[in-house]
């Protein structure tokens, strides 16, 4: 007997399958247990768990103190401008750089989508692809690199006879830009890339047979189609961006303190 | 063994509701042993919902499903002795036409050597010894259907569903494997109980057709019982081409009914039908039942016409002919050599009729 | 479109590419440098970063440690996200829409607070900072991305196959395992990569769960606070030679997928 028929003729597993099949119901439950228990359990709980802290008076427990709940926490987070600052600054930072991204990435989507030939669209999209594979902290030392007092930037504008002294790239909120884009660009281009990629062409030709010139008919339909791609890619590199640590700690400056650090320094100090 | 004329499977009084849509409406019907019954009727009227309640596939909301003398309404599909040839086939792609074919006798628990005995029989009854070793995606569309036909065959189930299985092949190689179909059900004896849309798919194959529409049987009977002696409109108009009569009886004869067509007399059988004077009734005249003549015969059925227009259909033609004074009083005909296309016709033929 | 629109993205294509490419490219240079100062010029070439590495037992005990953390992540991301899939994705009940949008949620949310909502969590569950809460962490984030590519799958899968099994005499567990999961290899191939490489080129995550031992990507963040170095530059070359040739091997197998039945 093969291992498959063995098992369905086996007495024990026939009285278990019979229990767990009895009826649609319990069979639907059983198999909704893990997914609800996942998701309930370890999407959901660790975010439930930290607003819940946001309400206590003291954090991590302390002996002999039971937690009070409270609002002054949320009280003091918008008041304090040690807090209030990189939270707006990250916000504003974000939003920058999805807009950068959204103006870099759409031409390169759109040129990706219409005018590379079928056959080689999945090679230039690879070519794409292949950076993104690579790692937060790598890609980061690689733009350090980059943009060093002695890196390329530099140098090739050095030897172009453009300026005489590096400029000092890093540590500013360009580099930040610089970097943060680099990780993010593939997540505004992907959403771009399979909304341009459905757009069928014949409404471009329709449109330009009545007579819409090229911005008319990127005003009045290739953008409004690709509208639900702009709004995922943006959305995601927004929230992405906002949560990059050691990006702004390794590219960013004193005056770039993000939200990012912040917290994270004040979680090593207390846990808030 | 089930005798020859045993029923294997009783459909007893079986509803079917999908939300509002009342998709089978209190069928009943038995099936015997060894006959191949076809269901037939427009897309939607309930044939695969029915088919799939024999399989498991959905739970009746009404009736019972009895087959060998046992009620498996409840029955999940694994634990029925009934096995389907899908429309798509749904041969599984992962696996060789063999491993496909084993797949159920597996699952039943053979032992190795059985297995691979009742495999290797079937593919050769089949004519598939040497596709073995290949994957579905390698074969053509005529040899995956009887990779299906063996894997459904495989687990020798006592009745066989088969869900318009000739529905993805095209014309020519579909009539080849209707003959073959009603062969291999002939020589293995099964049970078949086939799905389709095409009736002359139905007429060609079936011991029996079962004609549904809107969830209901409009007739059940032998090709020929349908063919010539249709038991409503619905089932004449669908049921090869037909010339339909709008009549009043003049007068029932012994073994005629004599109708008043737009002032024509038309004698017809009633088929046991017995309608009494100044009924209005429906007469169904077959196209081939039309003879036309350059005189007009001695025939009590014969009438005067004119061809107002031909139709050439390859191996055949028809002919639209005109009888009578009315605009609308019009006779389609098939054209033979017999015939001759000289003006005018006069054309005869013998109704079969029913009360409307 | 005229001829002049469509050079300008050509050449902004070109150019985004270039700056994709280029400092990994000079990274990877760095790494040959014969001198311990990254940057240019650069006079002569070395392999002497690379011998070091490769004798550098703490580095090699942290690849290990990476990649343990990267295998036990996929392994369960894997089970959770297709038994997900195969919860969310066949079946219609109310409150579905919700349950999908909370499945997915971990993938959206910012890195730094989901790695700090989840070191909290951990203490509450009595889990210890460690390697099995950055597997707990890694697997939270990588669930969304098996299920949305299972479920893709599996929405290819005609209803028929699964019938065709039920009705050859499997129950729903054998019809799972002999002809859904088989359909579902590739994309459980790519998907299973797409997870090692998340796992272990994390680094947020990893920092606020993990104990005293760092993964690799929290070593190299360590090194580079102290200061660039070329050693810095062969680990990351190394580390970008194995995610490329993982990456490429998901691509392919996920290629695979629109091909075949
Ligand atoms: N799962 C379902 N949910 C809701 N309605 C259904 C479902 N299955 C079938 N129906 C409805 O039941 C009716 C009968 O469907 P069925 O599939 O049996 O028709 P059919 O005779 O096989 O038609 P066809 O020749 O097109 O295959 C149709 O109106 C169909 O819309
Ligand atoms: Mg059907």
């Amino acid at each position: 007997m093969t291992f498959w028929g063995a098992l369905l003729q086996n007495g024990a597993y026939q009285a278990v399958a019979n229990t767990l099949f009895k009826s649609q119901r319990r069979q639907f439950w059983i198999l909704a247990s893990l997914p609800l228990f996942w998701i309930f359990f370890a999407n959901l709980g660790p975010i439930v768990e930290m607003f819940w802290i946001g309400f206590l008076d003291s954090y991590p427990p302390k002996v002999g103190h039971e937690p009070q709940f409270t609002l002054a926490n949320w009280a003091a987070f918008f008041q304090d401008r040690v807090f209030i600052i990189p939270f707006f600054r990250t916000l504003a930072f974000s939003f920058i750089f999805t807009a950068i991204t959204l103006l870099i990435t759409y031409p390169v989507a759109y040129f990706l989508a219409k005018h590379v030939s079928r056959k080689n669209q999945l090679l230039f999209l690879l070519l794409l692809l292949i950076p993104f594979w690579v790692g937060e902290i790598v890609r980061t030392y690689a733009i350090m690199i980059l943009l060093g007092n002695n890196g390329a930037v530099n140098l090739a504008l050095k030897s172009l006879g453009l300026i005489d002294r590096p400029i000092p790239f890093m540590y500013t909120g360009f580099s930040l830009g610089v970097g943060i884009i680099y990780l993010t660009a593939l997540y505004m281009l992907l959403p771009l890339y399979s909304a341009l990629e459905k757009l069928p062409d014949n409404y471009l030709e329709a449109a330009a047979d009545l007579g819409a010139g090229a911005w008319t008919r990127f005003r009045r339909i290739t953008l409004p189609l690709s509208k639900e791609g702009i709004a995922s890619g943006c959305t995601l590199v927004f929230l992405i961006s906002t949560g990059y640590y050691a990006t702004p700690v390794l590219l960013g400056g004193p005056r770039s303190t993000v939200f990012a650090e912040t917290i994270a320094g004040f979680f090593h100090v207390a846990g808030d | 063994m089930t005798g020859e004329k045993d029923t294997i499977v009783h459909i007893d009084n079986v509803t079917k509701r999908f939300g509002n849509v009342v998709a089978v409406d209190q069928l009943d019907m038995k099936i015997m042993a060894g006959e191949f019954v076809t269901f037939l009727g427009p897309s939607g009227c309930g044939k695969s919902t029915t088919l799939r309640m024999l399989g498991g596939f959905e739970n009746p909301s009404e009736g019972r499903i009895v087959l060998d003398g046992v009620d498996v309404t409840s029955q999940p599909p694994n634990r029925r002795d009934v096995n389907m040839v899908f429309q798509d086939y749904a041969l599984f792609p992962h696996m060789t036409v063999g491993q496909n074919v084993s797949f159920g006798l597996e699952l039943k628990g053979k032992s190795r050597p059985e297995i691979e005995r009742r495999m290797a029989e079937l593919l050769d009854f089949l004519q598939l010894s040497g596709f073995r070793d290949r994957t579905p995606d390698q074969l053509s569309g005529g040899q995956r259907q009887r990779v299906a036909l063996a894997r459904a065959l495989a687990p020798d189930p006592k009745l066989l569903l088969l869900d318009e299985p000739l529905g993805a092949l095209d014309a020519k190689l579909r009539g080849q494997v209707q003959i073959e179909l009603k062969d291999i059900q002939k020589r293995t004896g099964k049970t078949f109980f086939f799905v389709t849309h095409d009736q002359e798919e139905a007429l060609t194959m079936s011991d029996r057709i079962v004609v549904m529409n809107a969830g209901r049987v409009e007739q059940s009977g032998t090709p020929e019982d349908l063919y010539f002696r249709p038991e409503s409109r619905f089932v004449a108009e669908f049921i090869g081409e037909t010339n339909l009569i709008n009549g009043t009886v003049r007068g029932v004869e012994e073994n005629a009914v004599v109708l008043d067509w737009n002032g024509l007399s038309v004698r017809g059988s009633g088929h046991g039908h017995r309608p009494a004077a100044g009924d209005n009734v429906t007469a169904s005249l077959r196209l081939e039942n039309v003879t036309c003549h350059n005189k007009k015969p001695a025939n009590q059925n014969a009438v005067e016409g004119k061809v107002i227009s031909k139709l050439f259909k390859g191996s055949r033609t028809s002919l639209d002919i005109r009888v009578g004074e009315r605009e609308d009083s019009i006779i389609r005909a098939i054209w033979t050599l017999a015939m001759l296309p000289k003006l005018p016709m006069i054309s005869s033929g013998l109704a079969g009729s029913r009360n409307v | 479109m005229t001829r002049n629109t469509r050079i300008l993205m050509s050449v902004i294509y070109w150019a985004f590419i270039v700056y994709l490419f280029v400092p990994l490219a000079l990274m990877v240079t760095m790494g040959f440098k014969d001198s311990k100062f990254i940057g240019f010029p650069i006079r002569s070439w070395t392999l002497d970063w690379y011998a070091a590495v490769i004798q550098d037992t703490q580095v090699l005990s942290v690849f290990g440690y990476s990649m343990t953390i990267a295998i036990a992540t996929t392994i369960l991301s894997l089970i959770i996200g297709t038994w997900v899939a195969v919860f969310l994705g066949p079946n219609q009940f109310r409150g579905k829409a919700i349950i999908f949008a909370l499945a997915c949620l971990p993938a959206v949310i910012p890195g730094i607070i989901s790695a700090i909502a989840l070191r909290i969590f951990a203490r509450l569950i009595d889990i210890e900072p460690g390697m099995f809460a950055i597997i707990l962490g890694h697997t939270v984030h990588n669930v969304p991305f098996v299920a949305l590519v299972v479920m893709a799958r599996l929405s290819t899968q005609p209803k028929s196959h699964i019938e065709a099994a039920r009705d050859l005499g499997a129950d729903s567990i054998v019809a799972f395992f002999r002809v859904t999961l088989p359909y579902l290899k590739p994309a459980l191939i790519g998907a299973g990569i797409f997870c090692m490489l998340l796992s272990f080129d994390d680094f947020v995550r990893a920092f606020f769960l993990g104990g005293y031992q760092p993964t690799l990507p929290v070593l190299i963040f360590a090194k580079l606070r102290s200061g660039m170095s070329p050693e810095i530059n062969a680990i990351s070359t190394i580390v970008l030679i194995m995610t490329a040739i993982l990456g490429l091997w998901a691509e392919r197998s996920m290629r695979r997928l629109n091909k075949g039945s």
